[in-house]
């Protein structure tokens, strides 16, 4: 019967994208989401959880996925300038250097990472997956399983392995993402396009659910994020106009949680593996705050004003930003242009941390709240590529790559930012954790239960 | 019938069509190749008088060449040229330097237009798109809706079988009219070859680079080539053609992620 032990296991993974801590615990308190407060007392704990840094979503994914850190992965943000030059380029699956947790169970990863080495020989069979709109897995590596890309996923047929999950997908008229640029111009329009973005999802997610075999299911709703950024002041304030869609939101994704949990339970009764996860948290926005303007206003980066993004660099720059806030030295040895030496780096590093803590709001307040060196975060061999400084902000203060502006501080359509220290993950009791739990440190329960 | 001629009388059907559906109608010429192709082919379905006026979006950028170029013409062929251009941004200074190449476009070409719609109360423009130019435009239909936010609901267009074209128009709507859809890139320059179409020099080589595509002179670049006339583009067109397209693939990937980047404020 041992043989067969493997085959009875069944991992389920709902991630939801940018879904804060606290923003749950007060819905599930004032039973917005009673489904998620039953399910919870299953078997489940909730925990509050550190994104990645910085806490964007292609980079917290990356490290989900990888169960690594940066230094491992290679993902630092959504943007990256190419090696020995100042051109901006979009780092995308084939950029990442660890293999995720669906080729490791799967045993089809071309790369490795430690997570890789301490497991890849413990797996019995090969898992098969089904990864569903997972964010920075475009475009979508052959699996064994079945791969649809999440953001930013342009075209859909490279987004999708195989290619009979293209034809389903293009036969529902699938929409990978809402679009964000909507929201501009009408806001209704586009709270409206969230729910039917939702309902796609939702009926995609169920079908591959529904008709096809697996081991491992992992499917995220990114509406939520979407949602978050243009409307988060309608969380609690029941004045605003959108508050009512917005919980109406929320009761939508937990009655679609009750759904999976139900279908999870249905094929394993018990014994199983259930996570819930959210890749970063959400605050209010009290300003948008522009680095790089306030590097240019200390001296530290001098733009010409022709040319493409970090292309305006001047020899005579000392640092750059970009986003949300990874601060590169202009150093001699790396950069074109750069002039600044080996030796006068730590003392830079020193002048900038100070300026930094400097860095004020209108009314006094303090606007960074953590600054860490790369060695500080990042351990990996792709450690070198990492920005030399990584802030994280209060909250209010949304830290941003724009070259483009004129004041360090400014105002965005955005009403919501994301948070480091306030995601969340629900996964079963018996797993501990000694500390606060990082998005990174997930992983290994997973490769853990499927090995044990 | 060959060919090329196959092509042309589809498009003068077209463009007669519209004309006949439309009272409030104009063209736009870009100066480009495929435009100016456009241009020429309304000349022919009119006899060389075309009778509603060619709109010329002048952003201020555009290469010199390109203004002596409009300027000839539109003397030779005795055209109703009319400039359209975004005075106020301009003088705010909006430029290709100032502020990202995105809002430059919108506020200088897109927002151009529709002060120039409205002016002119316009209910159809005729454009020279083609339908190989993005995977997006094979879903483009010859009479193609746009709403007054100047949004394409390719979900919801009417059919258009055996040369049916559906033109009614809500109050607050206008139609884009593509008589060229049919016609590949290739088919242009062998066209402009047949008919000894005049050309922006911009598009032969000049020490071994040349221009594949024009408009603004800050946002252009040149491929290399040794293409000094059409007979030698038309060839290099033959031959070069899929790794061209999988070179623009990438550039229009890169324009969408930094689209969906931006809009959500991570750039």
């Amino acid at each position: 019967m041992k043989l067969f032990k493997g085959k009875e296991k069944k991992g389920f993974i709902i991630g939801i994208d940018g879904v804060p801590y606290s923003l749950l615990t007060t819905y599930i308190k004032n039973d917005i989401m009673p489904n998620l407060k039953k399910i919870l007392n299953d078997g489940l704990a909730f925990h509050q959880m550190n994104a990645s840094i910085p806490d964007i979503s292609s980079v917290s994914w990356t490290s989900f996925n990888t169960g690594v850190n940066p230094g491992e992965h290679g993902i630092y943000g959504f943007t990256d300038l190419k090696p020995d030059s100042y051109s901006l380029y979009f780092p995308n699956s084939k950029d990442i250097q660890a293999p995720p947790f669906w080729e490791i169970l799967g045993k089809t990863n071309q790369k490795t990472s430690p997570l890789c080495q301490d497991y890849c020989n413990k797996i019995s069979h090969p898992c098969r997956s089904i990864i569903f709109n997972v964010p920075h897995t475009y475009p979508a590596s052959p699996m064994n399983g079945i791969l649809v890309s999440g953001f930013v996923a342009i075209d859909l047929k490279k987004a999708t392995f195989p290619e009979s999950a293209y034809a389903y997908l293009h036969s529902i008229d699938y929409l990978i993402d809402v679009e964000a640029e909507k929201a501009k111009e009408d806001k209704a329009a586009f709270m409206k396009s969230l729910f039917e973005c939702f309902e796609i999802r939702k009926k995609a997610i169920s079908h591959f659910l529904a008709e096809e075999s697996w081991d491992l299911f992992f499917a995220c709703i990114t509406e939520t994020d979407r949602l978050h950024h243009f409307f988060f002041d309608a969380t609690m304030d029941k004045e605003n106009i959108y508050h009512e869609s917005f919980l109406r939101f929320y009761r939508e994704v937990d009655q679609f949680i009750k759904y999976l949990y139900e279908q999870y339970r249905k094929r394993c009764p018990e014994k199983g593996f259930f996570m819930i996860l959210s890749d970063h948290g959400f605050a209010p926005v009290k300003k948008e705050v522009y680095i790089n303007r306030f590097l240019e206003e200390k001296g530290f980066l001098v733009l010409k004003d022709r040319g493409n993004f970090y292309e305006r660099i001047e020899p005579h720059t000392k640092a750059f930003n970009l986003d949300p806030c990874r601060i590169y030295v202009h150093g001699e040895d790396a950069y074109p242009r750069g002039t600044v030496k080996k030796e006068e780096k730590t003392a830079l590093l020193e002048e900038i941390k100070k300026s930094l803590r400097g860095l004020r709001g209108e009314n006094g307040d303090e606007i960074i709240d953590k600054i860490y060196e790369k060695e500080e975060i990042y351990h990996g061999p792709h450690t070198r590529m990492a920005p030399d400084l990584v802030c994280l902000p209060r909250d209010g203060y949304d830290l941003k790559g724009s070259l483009e502006k004129k004041e360090v501080f400014g105002d965005n359509i955005f009403k919501g930012m994301h948070t480091w220290h306030d995601a969340f993950c629900i996964l079963p009791e018996n797993i501990n954790f000694l500390k606060k739990p990082s998005v990174e440190s997930l992983t290994e329960h997973i490769l853990q239960y499927f090995t044990q | 019938m060959d060919h090329l001629t196959r092509l042309e009388n589809k498009s003068i059907y077209i463009i007669r069509e519209a004309y006949y559906q439309f009272k409030e109608i104009a063209m736009l010429w870009s100066v480009g190749k495929d435009s100016t192709t456009l241009l020429w082919l309304c000349r022919k379905a009119f006899f060389g008088h075309i009778p509603f006026p060619i709109i010329h979006i002048d952003t201020g950028y555009k290469f010199p060449e390109m203004y002596q170029f409009r300027d000839e013409r539109a003397k030779e062929w005795n055209l109703n040229l009319l400039i359209g251009k975004n005075e106020e941004k301009l003088k705010e200074g909006m430029g290709p330097n100032q502020g990202s190449k995105l809002d430059c476009c919108n506020e200088l070409k897109t927002n151009a237009l529709k002060m120039v719609i409205k002016k002119l109360n316009l209910k159809a423009i005729l454009l020279g798109i083609r339908r190989d130019e993005h995977g997006i435009r094979a879903k483009e239909r010859y009479f193609s809706p746009r709403d007054s936010q100047f949004k394409w609901d390719y979900e919801n267009q009417p059919a258009e079988l055996w040369d049916q074209y559906q033109s009614t128009v809500e109050e607050e709507e206008h139609f884009r009219i593509h008589p060229l859809l049919h016609f590949t890139e290739f088919d242009i320059w062998d066209y402009v070859k047949r008919e000894k179409l005049p050309i922006v020099p911009l598009y032969f080589s000049k020490n071994g680079k040349r221009f594949r595509s024009i408009g603004c002179v800050t946002c252009c670049s040149p491929i290399d080539s040794e293409a000094k006339n059409i007979e030698e583009i038309v060839e290099e067109i033959r031959i070069s053609k899929t790794s061209e397209r999988s070179g623009r693939a990438q550039d229009k990937e890169n324009i969408y992620t930094m689209q969906k980047l931006r809009a959500l404020g991570y750039m």
